[in-house]
């Protein structure tokens, strides 16, 4: 297998407080890593260094140069029809064919003349994952991407990024704050404490009788404790 | 598949809270009938003028009926006069904004773009900008004379700043995510500019261009009064001379027509530019 991404010795300071803290990584081609980690852990910084966007104090970062990138939000320019923002940065005459064909991947077939302003949260979303993949990016970062949907769309687009990656293989460093996410998603889950990675697992193995037992380890490695009730 | 369907939601929403104040009124209006209901004050008033004028006893060298302001707009239609006034007043208003809105959208940009620029220009332009630019006047017409340079040079000065200040405020205000999204897309600088930084700049820059359209008409009233043989202010200031009021009420009025055209072309433009723009987009309707 190939590497993606390979990070060694990562370190982030803020002021005095270091946020990354001699972090090491390394995620295969296809492969789809998702990080958890209390708030304030590091990993999106983490992720947004490996995006370019922001500078490291120290370490490595082996991987593409321009990594695709799908935000919280879904930040899609407002003044640019759909397939417009999905072509945006290809200067190629084939972009808007392109642009058109991700959409129609993406279930938005025939509306790459709309815009941003007529699409409900989760379509937003989808452009913003057109405008990533039709890169063929060798590395995928997703930002917490379907944090700011409703559930049963958030069950929807899990299933859609799990075939888009199945189909692209591109690595993928989804952070996240949400264990079922992760766990339905991911092949490898990494729990992010103090600046470093704390703890991985294998999705596969550990959820061979269900999930529930993963579950479980990977609220307890977030500090939740869950009271069962005596039978 | 379902997801389209919920293409239909935010319409429908929006639609509903566009209806909700409606219903607090008794009756419906049409569009059409509020235009026209829009348009019943100022008709009653310049009904209630003639009135006035014809049986209240006014007198017309203080006040003349829109009747008679009306036969004068004729008589200088018919001789031709009236136009060759026009033409001028508007070429002179049309090159002033072109000169000062390039310079000050120029500007814009550079102090926009650079915070080197910002330092070396932007307190210099401020404290030019802190000078009532009419009571340059005087100046002006001791560097330009009296030719047409010196109402094109005041004219220019006050479009070109708010012209400046709305286009490095636009270009500031450029949503700062957009512009991740610019980085991680790998997009040029060129294409930055044009595909985000100017459209996020657009309704900001457009309204100092509707702001520089009156104040351009503000200076050419002021520049036409400086000795002058064409344009509605000679027209105007003639007029004084001979005491002829209807005149003097007629080149008003052609003032504030022309005001009311220029933000109706500004209102135009921001309809057309801001197309993507739910706040401009609404106002089609109206």
């Amino acid at each position: 297998m190939s590497a993606a991404v390979t990070v060694r010795a990562l370190r982030r300071r803020y002021g005095e407080r270091v946020v990354i803290d001699g972090l090491d990584l390394r995620i295969e081609t296809g492969e789809f890593v998702a990080m958890l980690g209390e708030s304030g852990c590091g990993k999106t910084t983490l992720l947004r260094a490996l995006a370019g966007l922001d500078p490291v104090d120290g370490g490595r970062i082996d991987g593409p140069a321009q990594p695709s990138v799908v935000f919280q939000e879904h930040r899609l320019l407002p003044w640019a029809p759909l397939w417009q923002n999905v072509a945006l940065g290809i200067e190629t005459p084939e972009a808007k064919l392109q642009a058109v064909a991700a959409l129609r991947e993406v279930g938005l077939a025939g509306r790459e003349g709309d815009w941003p302003r007529n699409l409900s949260g989760g379509q937003s979303q989808r452009v913003a994952l057109a405008r990533a993949l039709v890169r063929e990016p060798r590395l995928l970062l997703l930002d917490e991407p379907f944090a700011a949907l409703d559930a049963l769309t958030r069950i929807k687009m899990h299933g859609l990024i799990k075939d888009l990656v199945a189909r692209h293989r591109p690595g993928v460093l989804l952070v996240t704050h949400d264990v079922d996410e992760a766990i339905a998603i991911a092949d490898r889950i990494l729990v992010m404490r103090a600046g470093r990675i704390a703890a991985s697992y294998d999705v596969a193995a550990e959820t061979e009788a269900g999930p529930a037992p993963l579950r479980g380890k990977l609220l307890g490695e977030l500090g939740v404790t869950l009271h069962h009730r005596a039978a | 598949m379902a997801v389209e369907l919920s293409t239909k939601v935010p319409q429908a929403v929006s639609g509903a809270l566009h209806e909700a104040p409606r219903k607090a009124d008794r009756r419906r209006w049409s569009e059409r009938e509020l235009i026209v209901l829009s348009w019943l004050a100022p008709l009653l008033f310049a009904l209630a003028w003639e009135a006035l004028c014809r049986f209240g006893g006014v007198n017309p060298q203080v006040m003349p009926a829109p009747s008679a302001v009306l036969a004068t707009a004729w008589t200088l239609v018919a001789d031709g006069s009236l136009f060759v006034h026009l033409g001028y007043s508007l070429l002179r208003a049309a090159t002033g904004f072109l000169i000062g809105g390039g310079i000050g959208f120029g500007l814009g940009l550079i102090v926009g773009f650079s915070r080197l620029a910002e330092a070396l220009l932007d307190r210099s332009i401020q404290m030019i900008r802190a000078i009532p630019f009419l009571a340059l006047l005087p100046l002006v017409i001791v560097w330009f004379g009296v030719d047409e340079a010196g109402k094109i040079f005041l004219v220019s000065l006050g479009v070109l700043f708010p012209i400046y200040i709305n286009t490095v405020l636009g270009i500031r205000q450029v949503d700062p995510k957009l512009l991740e999204v610019a980085k991680v897309t790998g997009l040029s600088l060129r294409g930055r500019i044009a595909k985000i930084i100017l459209p996020g700049a657009m309704p900001s820059i457009l309204t100092g261009v509707r702001y520089a359209l009156a104040v351009a008409w503000l200076a050419l009233v002021i520049a036409e009064t400086i000795a002058t043989t064409k344009g509605i202010g000679f027209l105007a200031m003639d007029a004084r001379e001979f005491l002829q009021t209807n005149v003097i009420v007629l080149t008003i009025v052609i003032y504030a027509a022309i005001g009311v055209i220029a933000d109706g072309i500004a209102r135009a433009l921001e309809r057309r530019l801001l197309a993507w723009h739910p706040n401009y987009a609404k106002e089609e309707g109206r």
